[in-house]
């Protein structure tokens, strides 16, 4: 017996352009906050491409004027960080949890439109800054004051301001979509869709909500300070002025440090749905993967300090305990992992291999931070070129990756059309290969030394090398970008037409057409497990055939 | 022992073993050889600095078995476990296993515990600061330069040195095996001090004074033999933030004193008397700009530039150079904010040059015409 989805909304059609810039359906707005944040993934890998063109030598080639080197690296880290990994992310949680959860849209539609469209504003508002007076931000996508206060020698330009106005929109956005997210959730489940019945994918939205509903206002109370302080003569962060400077870091990444697991959480959710399916078998600890997801959450408000052990006025015990600790559930986390590939029968189609590349990566950007949590150690690495190979590996081994395989995942249910699977691996080995060239040797260059966020160094450091690998490395990867987007093209025109459930899949999405109609589902298959898809394949296993052949 | 006959072993399985043991033995074997050496930091100077050493070498050799056990299972699983074409059979559908989440728990749950410790244990050498240091050293880092400052005992200046560049006579020099206490300040934005070949860094915030302490190890430097290493500011403070290089010169003691007692004599040398009947003009640095825009002078005299600092905290100087900016003709010492000097500069060729603060070269420049 079926349970029956709700009665299709009583939708109007709307012709083309204007049917997009008005629609409040989930899955439209979830693809165009993906097209958005591609869009700003290729402005952000302009920009890095700068930076790795100009420490490709020494010397100064390309930034005669440095302050614009300055802009490069700020406006980079922002637009990769606020603009594409978080509204990526949230993109395709955005389309994929109504559909996994068996609803017929998010609960509040027009503020997801809403949340959507602030983004491109946001965007538009922070590029500004390069058209203005003294140029874009450029005190770093940190932002710390005194740095980015009004001064001569610190930031006086409007550029600043706008960072500010564009950040604090994107929060904003982050805030509306993290409620849409929970109540969607909580109250629109399928009947039968127990909380423990969720994909994990859900789970990792759940969570991450709950972090940007309660991180971001954070966030925002310390950006508007900072606009007293530069516009209205404030002096929160201004230590002559009976202000203090290291405050601004605590506001900072108190929202900052669980900022990162907002961006990598959904990079798990999408590795746990992907594992399985190409793998033919069930996530290995399903539970445990849930609550070490609670869990990282929980620890990921106690550790924000770590980016401060050598302001010298950090707790350094404290923090340096609990950044060990959350090791422990991203650790969980891993070991399920490789045990779902365990004695599976792995599919090697793409989404499975960025899957199997966020594995490999990600366990070098886990293990990379450790050092960091050592305090000692870390008063030698913070602020060189070892946390910018970290945060890579973290950030782009784990959440690019991820993102990936959610796209050349999904891509069939979205469009109705299969991505071209050489062109798709062609993908895959150019960006693994520039990736390790890029980012790898950036371990070695911090270990010697060479600080964050400069534009030149001198020739008889010992640097060059490595710079000239990762900047080669760093163009690979910009090349890489070609054949996917080649691939979209050619697939949306004469891509094999992909049919309901192209990869046997387990969840919900998969139980209804490619692409999906507006109101997603005519009727659901009975939801009795996590995998209701696969039940309704295979049949529900008793407990005895799910041990299999002894 | 089974009764069952013994399977063949697949070849996928010898594929990945062989694969997973060669990882297995030739990652610890290049990391530990000597292309992997760039994998550690660099020679640790300071008795402080080597125990930092030790703590790492603890984690690396951590990190590399951790690494090596988790991706020897993921490559074994990708070769051994391949789906064959028309393989229509689900494999067991194993769901979990509470032992297993239990055991994994506990394991990362004491490794990580146990480098917390040996973390902690080492901080507290590394950030010991001791009450009665042999030396303290006020070190201050403004846009765009260093200064460092000798005090005595009762935190009173006894020799200031604005020149933290090695090669150009300056730097931070410190006798080996004596324990030196550096407090640092800013008074503009946050910077901070950093030598690689300490293994450390500390912030330099403005509005709270740090400290540190470091004993440079005896081993560094012998008679007349100064060892210098070089360092650098490592949060970004603004445009001229790669400029802000110092350097560290570990003497002897005895060499030490000398050195010490020469920058005394040299902070006290007055500078010598402009030639009488030089021209001499006005020039102020206010909010990081000059006041005036362009100077005449004529060739083939040497004149006089008197110059006031009026920005707090702010240090500036006026060099020449030629008009690409970049080329110096004329160098002069810094003037602290607040201060005034009289620059003395000798007679130029007929052209045009630029007036330039070497601080703030994109801020502060104007054109020095010269008849």
């Amino acid at each position: 017996m079926a349970t029956h989805a709700l009665a299709p909304a009583t939708t109007a059609y709307r012709p083309g352009l204007y049917e997009w810039l008005t629609t409040t359906d989930h899955k439209k707005i979830g693809i165009m906050y993906v097209i958005n944040s591609f869009l700003f993934f290729l402005i952000g890998g302009f920009f890095a491409l700068g930076v790795r063109a100009e420490l490709a030598q020494p010397g100064l080639q390309i930034f005669t004027d440095e302050h614009v080197y300055n802009e490069f690296f700020s406006i980079h880290a922002t637009v990769m960080i606020f603009l594409f990994i978080i509204p990526i992310l949230a993109g395709l949680g955005n389309y994929i949890v109504p559909l996994m959860i068996g609803a017929p849209d998010m609960a509040f539609p027009r503020v997801n439109a809403l949340s959507f469209w602030m983004l491109p504003l946001a965007g538009l508002l922070l590029l500004s800054g390069f058209l203005t007076q003294g140029g874009a931000a450029a005190s770093g996508w940190t932002s710390y004051p005194p740095l980015s206060e009004v001064g001569p020698t610190k930031s006086p330009g409007p550029g600043e301001d706008l960072w500010i106005v564009a950040i604090v929109l994107i929060g904003t956005s982050s805030i509306l979509g993290g409620i849409n997210f929970l109540v969607t959730i909580f109250k629109m489940r399928a009947p039968g869709m127990t909380l423990f019945r969720m994909p994990i994918m859900v789970w990792t939205m759940l969570v991450t909500s709950v972090l940007v509903v309660m991180a971001t206002p954070v966030i925002t109370s310390a950006l508007v300070m900072l606009f007293i302080d530069r516009n209205y003569g404030g002096h929160f962060f201004d230590p002559f002025g009976g202000g203090n400077a290291v405050l601004y870091q605590n506001i900072f990444w108190f929202y900052s440090h669980p900022a990162v697991y907002v961006m990598v959480l959904p990079a798990m959710g999408i590795v746990s749905e992907v594992l399985p399916v190409f793998s033919r078998k069930p996530l290995f600890g399903y539970k445990a993967f849930i609550f070490a997801t609670a869990g990282i959450g929980a620890l990921g408000f106690s550790v924000w300090a770590h980016h401060m052990f050598t302001t010298g006025s950090v707790f350094l015990p404290f923090f340096s305990l609990m950044t060990f600790l959350i090791a422990v559930p991203t650790g969980v986390k891993m070991f399920n992992w490789v045990a779902t590939i365990f004695r599976g029968k792995l599919s090697f189609s793409t989404p499975f291999i960025f899957a199997i590349g966020f594995l490999t990566m990600f366990l070098i950007g886990g293990i990379n931070g450790a050092f960091s949590a050592a305090v000692p150690v870390d008063f030698a690495l913070h602020d060189t070129y070892f946390v910018v190979a970290h945060l890579h590996y973290v950030l782009f081994g784990g959440s690019v990756f991820g993102v990936f395989a959610g796209l050349y995942y999904w891509f069939p249910k979205m469009s109705g059309r299969m991505l071209d699977e050489t062109l798709g691996k062609v993908h895959f080995v150019l960006m693994f290969v520039g990736f390790n060239l890029t980012f790898f040797p950036m371990h070695m260059l911090g270990l010697q030394g060479m600080p964050r966020r400069i534009a030149d160094y001198a020739s008889n450091a010992g640097w060059n090398d490595w710079n000239l690998l990762a900047s080669i490395g760093g163009f690979i990867i910009g090349i890489s970008i070609l054949p996917f987007i080649w691939n979209v093209f050619i697939s949306l025109r004469n891509g094999k037409v992909a049919g309901d459930d192209p990869w046997e899949g387990n969840t919900l999405e998969w139980a209804t057409s490619s692409p999906p109609p507006p109101y997603n589902f005519d009727r659901l298959p009975e939801i009795r497990s996590e995998r209701p898809v696969f039940d309704a394949r295979h049949g529900r296993l008793t407990p005895h055939d799910e041990m299999g052949p002894a | 022992m089974s009764s069952t006959p013994r399977k063949r072993l697949a070849p996928e399985a010898i594929l990945a073993a062989v694969v997973v043991i060669l990882l297995a033995v030739l990652v610890p074997l290049v990391v530990y050889s000597g292309a992997g050496s760039s994998l550690f930091p660099p020679t640790a100077v300071t008795t402080q600095a080597k125990g930092t050493r030790g703590l790492y070498d603890i984690v690396f050799a951590l990190a590399i078995a951790i690494f090596v056990a988790v991706e020897g299972v993921i490559i074994w699983s990708v070769i051994r476990y391949r789906r064959r074409p028309g393989d229509n059979e689900l494999p067991p559908q194993t769901h979990g296993n509470n032992l297993i989440e239990i055991v994994w728990t506990l394991i990362p749950t004491v490794i990580v515990l146990y480098l917390f410790a040996i973390s902690w244990n080492t901080l507290n050498t590394v950030d010991a600061v001791s009450s009665s240091p042999d030396m303290r050293v006020h070190a201050v880092a403004a846009q765009f330069q260093w200064k460092f400052e000798y005090l005595d005992n009762n935190g009173k200046v006894i020799a200031t040195q604005t020149e933290p560049d090695a090669a150009k006579g300056g730097g931070l020099a410190v006798p080996v095996g004596k324990n030196v206490l550096v407090t640092l300040d800013s008074p503009d934005v946050i910077h901070a001090f950093y030598v690689p070949k300490f293994l450390f860094k500390r912030d330099v915030v403005p509005g709270q004074t740090n400290r540190f302490q470091f004993t440079v190890d005896a081993t560094e430097a012998t008679d007349g033999h100064p060892n210098v290493f070089g360092g650098q500011c490592a949060e970004l403070c603004g445009t001229g933030h790669r400029t802000m290089l110092f350097n560290v010169i570990a003497m002897s003691p005895g060499d030490f004193d000398t050195w010490l007692q020469a920058l005394i004599a040299k902070n006290n040398a007055t500078p010598p008397p402009a030639p009488s009947g030089a021209p001499a003009f006005a020039l102020t640095a206010h909010n990081v700009a000059f006041d005036k825009t362009s100077l005449d002078v004529q060739a083939g005299q040497p004149f006089v530039i008197d110059f006031k600092n009026t920005d707090a905290g702010t240090p500036h100087d006026v060099d020449i150079r030629q008009s690409d900016k970049t080329t110096v003709v004329q160098d002069q010492p810094v003037t602290e904010g607040g201060a005034e000097s009289t620059y003395t500069y000798n007679a130029l060729q007929p052209g045009t040059y630029v007036f330039i603060c070497s601080i703030h070269p994109t801020l502060m420049s104007g054109t020095l015409t010269v008849h």
